[in-house]
């Protein structure tokens, strides 16, 4: 008796031991940045190099010997932290009010248009006789008027907050990889601002759901998507029910169909049973339940589309997740019949009959279908409510397919467009060996000799988004209208927030790559260089310490090696040399250049001055690191800066700096 | 994936030394008045037009003779009887159907049996969210939200042959549209006059960079890269042939200075051009007509004024090409049969859509309206969808483009095609 207690003790603390243990290998497992790039033949600069243009936006002036002399791992292990103090960048932010409004601050600031129609017609302002579409000017006074005296603002000022404060976090910040992989988890849970109804959700979708989770557990992510106002809206299962049949009646039901009542009680219960049947049939026509969340968790969200799943998976995953919806957000906003349930039952009331109101989530147990459903073989018992969404959720998080999935879109994202298979099977294995610790799987990429291999080295190609923030980083140009460089990234081909399809954009340089888009990136270093998009403003000049090049030959090394560190240099400036000892050619672009310097010059300083918020004036005091800003002298403008913008716009458009 | 094709490499244009800045003299002629051989050999063109917003098809083509109609749009209802003080009526198209009178272009070329309209057109998903339904018609699923490409871009990678150029699919927007997703070659072009390398006003230093730039991306190791950028350099020269800024439109056709007239007039020059062009995509808004959208005249006679007579100069413009090219509007549902409080139409179910060329069954109302008493609506309140969007689509695309993989253009459809092309 006494060694059986003994027996168990013992058996209890080594219990405890090997969880104490395990957790600590875990940790330790996440922790242990062992980069071997040596074996692959790189020095310690190359591999900086490597690793700044895959876990930043582009390595800044001086990034690769700051990055040398810190040590790689601890720079990663800062970044997978994402953590560091970002001051400079949260001063930039600061004059964005919107982007930290709560969803219903949103909503009770930024209505929708046709509210604010119908909202300005009851107030009087406008007459409905009067309204049309043409958008007469008189209507859009009125409306504006109406807007002013109410408070209310145009939902698209947020979306232009929302839209600068991107590029200027992946421009500024510090946190790059939690941008990156902001970036990354955005586009794998796709939503965006193209669909009305989840538009004024996105900002605090991306604020509160996406960054604080990038390197936690999937579970945790995908379970926050699952039920923030964003996702339900874009995938439509906010307005998904099925059919809520009492427990009582549902187990009266079974007993009836199974013949496990007698012939008295059948006859008892008969009027009951029609009645219950009657109510089935009247809301399976109303057609409640909406498959579209359900089956692109599946197939984009955790386990892809081979992942294993029937159309009947589909079916039943959305009957677990009817009733899942958006609580009531702002004074007049989406969900008036909710907010009218949540208040007539009050928090205890809603517990007691399983509703659960969470922040902006809300499952409406009146809607919930609480059958039983079965998906992919694991049986949900009837009455779950709102616990069985979970359930269903982790089971798909840590479903060996998801493992594979998502291991898989990390390596396209940050190693190659055709990652090689060991590399995934590695991944995969630390996703369900850590139970979907992200920052592991991340670990285990970088371990792993595949990512520093010749073959990933400069596979990948930049966005468009990239390829902007690069350029702007590697220049170390001010921006003081993001805006502008939003434009000229969906010019080159990705209309950041506005992907139509869930899938997101495709991650690969076929798609990224075309005739169109690959004009525009040449012309956007062209523009950037010479100054000619509005609010950035560069100085080429302090970016060489003032050291004028002696020629245009050396002006095009010096530059190359600036903008483009530690990368092999020789065809470019091969390529490019011929032409810029074109003896006439600096006179020929020096004339036409000054034929329109005049009004050019005009005109841009009289935007400059527009453009010089207190902001700028506090970031250009601040300075960036080390180098302060000057203004360029005439003679450079005019003169050599003519020539040096051009060779700086060609090696941005360049068919190196596209890759990365 | 599709692989990359090399530009031209099979075309023959590059013989003609395209590649070293020279442009044929032919070429140039084509864009003149003539129709010279195409280098290419003779593709057809299909040119789709949506308009988003949701056009009230019930206005457009009117069943005038409906009472039931009548008795639900008391401010809204017009006929095609005279006499109805200034009111411009109707125009009768076979005693049951009437053209809105502001679409009087279209009148000539429905007599000559070039024009076919479909009614009761729609998708089998009854979402009237202007979002998910665009979303659904323009990837061709309507049940299913994560295809990742769009009809069209399907329909390109079905012409079986090689794309000649990379101007096989277009869309005159600034960004793809969904109808163009996916991994067939399609282009979008807001506006050919900026399909260049450009430095403002500094045409020395534009052509500098622009040939440093071709020399740059001639000697990269990426292949796509390389392969891409020798596309983009071909591609301005054949778009530079011709004085895109100052085009003249023959027949004297004067195209709509609208955003829709605009696109079309580009959508001409390249069919003239003769850039390998075989779909094309334009836009037209401002159909989401809940408030006092008017009759005879007011909103909806303005947008389809501009509808009908931006696709007549189009037609025109391109008197020598008419015989390869099909037009066909698209939208993503109806509206209510009733009108709302505000004088204007919410959001329904089935509408009615246009096709254009000389391949088309026209001259009729192809589709069924049943009378719209109560009880043949959909959802007791809508025009009823009575033919399935991708029944009329995969039928235009097939007959006019010789597509013949309707599993692929249309995965999981089944439907039978209606008759709106000649067989």
């Amino acid at each position: 008796m006494k060694s059986n207690i003994r027996n168990f003790y013992l058996c209890v603390i080594l219990f405890c031991c090997a969880i104490v243990f395990s957790s600590f290998v875990r940790i330790m497992g996440a922790d242990k940045v062992a980069m071997p790039y040596k074996k692959a033949g790189l020095t310690t600069e190359q591999a900086a190099a490597h690793l700044l243009s895959r876990f930043t936006y582009g390595a800044e002036p001086g990034q690769v010997e700051e990055l040398t002399k810190m040590g790689l791992d601890k720079w990663l292990r800062k970044q997978l932290e994402g953590n560091l103090e970002d001051k400079e960048l949260d001063q930039m932010l600061s004059k964005y009010d919107a982007i930290n409004f709560t969803n219903s601050e949103v909503e009770d600031v930024f209505p929708q248009g046709f509210r604010i129609n119908r909202w300005a017609i009851k107030d009087g302002y406008l007459h409905k006789d009067s309204l049309n579409n043409g958008n007469s000017k008189a209507q859009r006074e009125a409306v504006q008027a109406f807007m002013k005296d109410k408070g209310y603002r145009p939902l698209q000022e947020l979306y232009r907050q929302f839209i600068s404060q991107k590029i200027l976090r992946a421009a500024y910040g510090q946190n790059q990889l939690r941008e990156l992989m902001t970036d990354f988890w955005f586009n794998h849970f796709n939503v965006a601002l193209n669909k009305n109804q989840c538009a004024s959700f996105v900002p605090a979708y991306e604020r509160d759901v996406i960054r604080p989770n990038v390197f936690g557990n999937f579970e945790d992510i995908l379970l926050k998507t699952a039920k923030s106002p964003a996702m339900l809206m874009y995938l439509d299962n906010f307005s998904s029910s099925g059919v809520n049949v009492p427990m009582e009646d549902q187990e009266m039901m079974l007993m009836a169909d199974g013949n496990k009542m007698n012939v008295e009680e059948k006859a008892k219960n008969k009027a009951r049973i029609n009645k219950i049947k009657q109510q089935i049939q009247q809301k399976k026509k109303q057609g409640g339940l909406n498959e579209n969340y359900a089956r692109e968790v599946m197939e984009l969200h955790t386990l892809g589309v081979d992942g294993g799943y029937t159309q009947n998976d589909v079916t039943q995953a959305a009957r677990v997740l009817t009733g899942w919806t958006v609580a009531p957000l702002g004074k007049e906003g989406y969900g008036v019949g909710n907010r009218n349930i949540i208040e007539r039952l009050g928090s205890n009331g809603l517990r007691d009959k399983g509703f659960v109101l969470d922040g902006d989530f809300f499952f409406n147990a009146n809607r919930h279908d609480n059958g039983e459903k079965v998906v992919l073989g694991k049986k949900f018992p009837a009455g779950g409510g709102y616990d069985e969404g979970v359930e269903l959720l982790k089971m798909l998080a840590h479903h060996q397919s998801t493992a594979k999935f998502i291991s898989k879109k990390l390596a396209v994202r940050f190693v190659s467009d055709a990652p090689p298979a060991s590399l995934i099977d590695k991944m995969s294995k630390t996703f369900i060996s850590s139970k979907g610790d992200i920052k592991s799987v991340l670990v285990t990429m970088v371990n792993s000799p595949e990512f520093w291999s010749q073959d990933a080295l400069r596979e990948k190609t930049k966005s468009p988004f990239e390829l902007a923030m690069s350029a702007v980083r590697s220049l170390d140009a001010q921006i003081t209208q993001p805006y502008e460089l939003y434009t000229w990234i969906n010019r080159m081909g990705q209309q950041m927030y506005y992907y139509q399809a869930p899938t997101g954009f495709p991650d690969n340089g076929q798609y990224w790559i075309n005739t169109g888009s690959l004009l525009n990136r040449m012309n956007f270093g062209l523009a950037l260089a010479s100054q000619r998009i509005p609010g950035v403003s560069l100085n080429l000049a302090a970016l060489n310490n003032h050291k004028e090049p002696e020629s245009v030959e050396a002006a095009l090394l010096t530059y190359s090696k600036l903008i483009m560190p530690e990368r092999e240099l020789g065809q470019t400036v091969a390529r490019l040399k011929p032409m810029l000892n074109d003896p006439n050619l600096q006179q020929k672009v020096a004339k036409a250049a000054e034929q329109n310097s005049a009004n050019k010059q005009n005109g841009e300083m009289a935007d400059q001055q527009m453009d010089m918020k207190p902001d700028k004036k506090e970031k250009m005091k601040l300075g960036n690191g080390k180098k302060a800003m000057e203004n360029p002298t005439i003679k450079e403008q005019k003169g050599n800066n003519t020539m040096l913008a051009q060779v700086v716009g060609v090696i941005i458009g360049s068919p190196e700096f596209q890759r990365k | 994936m599709v692989s990359r094709r090399g530009f031209l490499k099979a075309g023959g244009l590059a013989l003609f030394g395209i590649g070293l800045g020279g442009i044929p003299g032919f070429l140039a002629d084509a864009v003149a008045s003539t129709v010279t051989p195409s280098l290419f050999k003779k593709k057809k063109i299909l040119v789709c037009i949506f308009q988003r917003g949701a056009m009230d098809g019930l206005m457009a083509v009117t069943p005038f003779t409906d009472n039931f109609l009548k008795a639900a749009r008391p401010s809204l209802f017009m006929t095609a009887a005279k006499g109805n003080g200034n009111e411009k009526p109707l125009i009768d198209l076979d005693g049951r159907f009437g053209l809105h009178p502001s679409m009087a272009a279209f009148e000539p070329m429905f007599r000559e049996k070039r024009l076919s309209i479909v009614h009761g057109i729609g998708s089998p998903n009854n979402t009237r969210s202007h979002f998910d339904a665009q979303d659904f018609m323009e990837s061709g699923t309507p049940f299913k939200k994560g295809t990742s490409s769009g009809w069209l871009n399907r329909a390109v990678g079905l012409l079986g042959h090689e794309a000649a150029t990379p101007f096989q699919g277009v869309s005159i927007t600034s960004s793809l549209p969904r109808s163009f997703y996916g991994e067939n070659p399609a282009v979008a072009i807001r506006n050919l006059a900026d399909f260049n390398i450009q430095m403002r006003g500094n045409v020395a230093g534009a052509k500098m960079a622009s040939k440093s730039f071709e020399d740059l991306y001639d000697q990269t190791s990426s292949s796509l890269l390389k392969n891409t950028g020798k596309e983009s350099f071909d591609a301005i020269k054949m778009l530079q042939k011709t004085d895109v800024k100052n085009y003249k439109p023959e027949n004297n056709v004067v195209y709509p200075a609208s955003a829709l007239g605009n696109s079309l007039k580009q959508i001409a020059q390249l069919i003239k051009m003769d850039v390998g062009m075989e779909v094309a995509f334009a836009e037209s808004g401002g159909w989401d007509t809940h408030f006092n959208q008017g009759k005879d005249t007011g909103v909806f006679a303005r947008n389809v004024n501009d509808l009908s007579n931006c696709i007549m100069a189009f037609w025109n413009d391109l008197v020598k090409y008419q015989d390869e090219v099909t037009v066909m509007t698209m939208t993503e549902f109806g509206r209510t049969v009733a009108q709302n409080g505000t004088g204007g139409t919410d959001h329904g179910r089935g509408s009615c859509n246009f096709i254009l060329g000389n391949g088309v069954n026209g001259g009729l109302v192809h589709g069924l309206v049943n009378p719209l008493a109560k009880e043949n609506l959909e959802d007791g309140r809508d025009l009823a969808v009575t033919t399935d969007f991708r029944s009329v689509f995969s039928e235009v695309a097939d007959t006019h483009l010789g597509i013949n993989n309707d599993k692929v253009l249309f995965p999981d459809f089944e439907g039978k095609k209606i008759g709106v092309m000649k067989a």
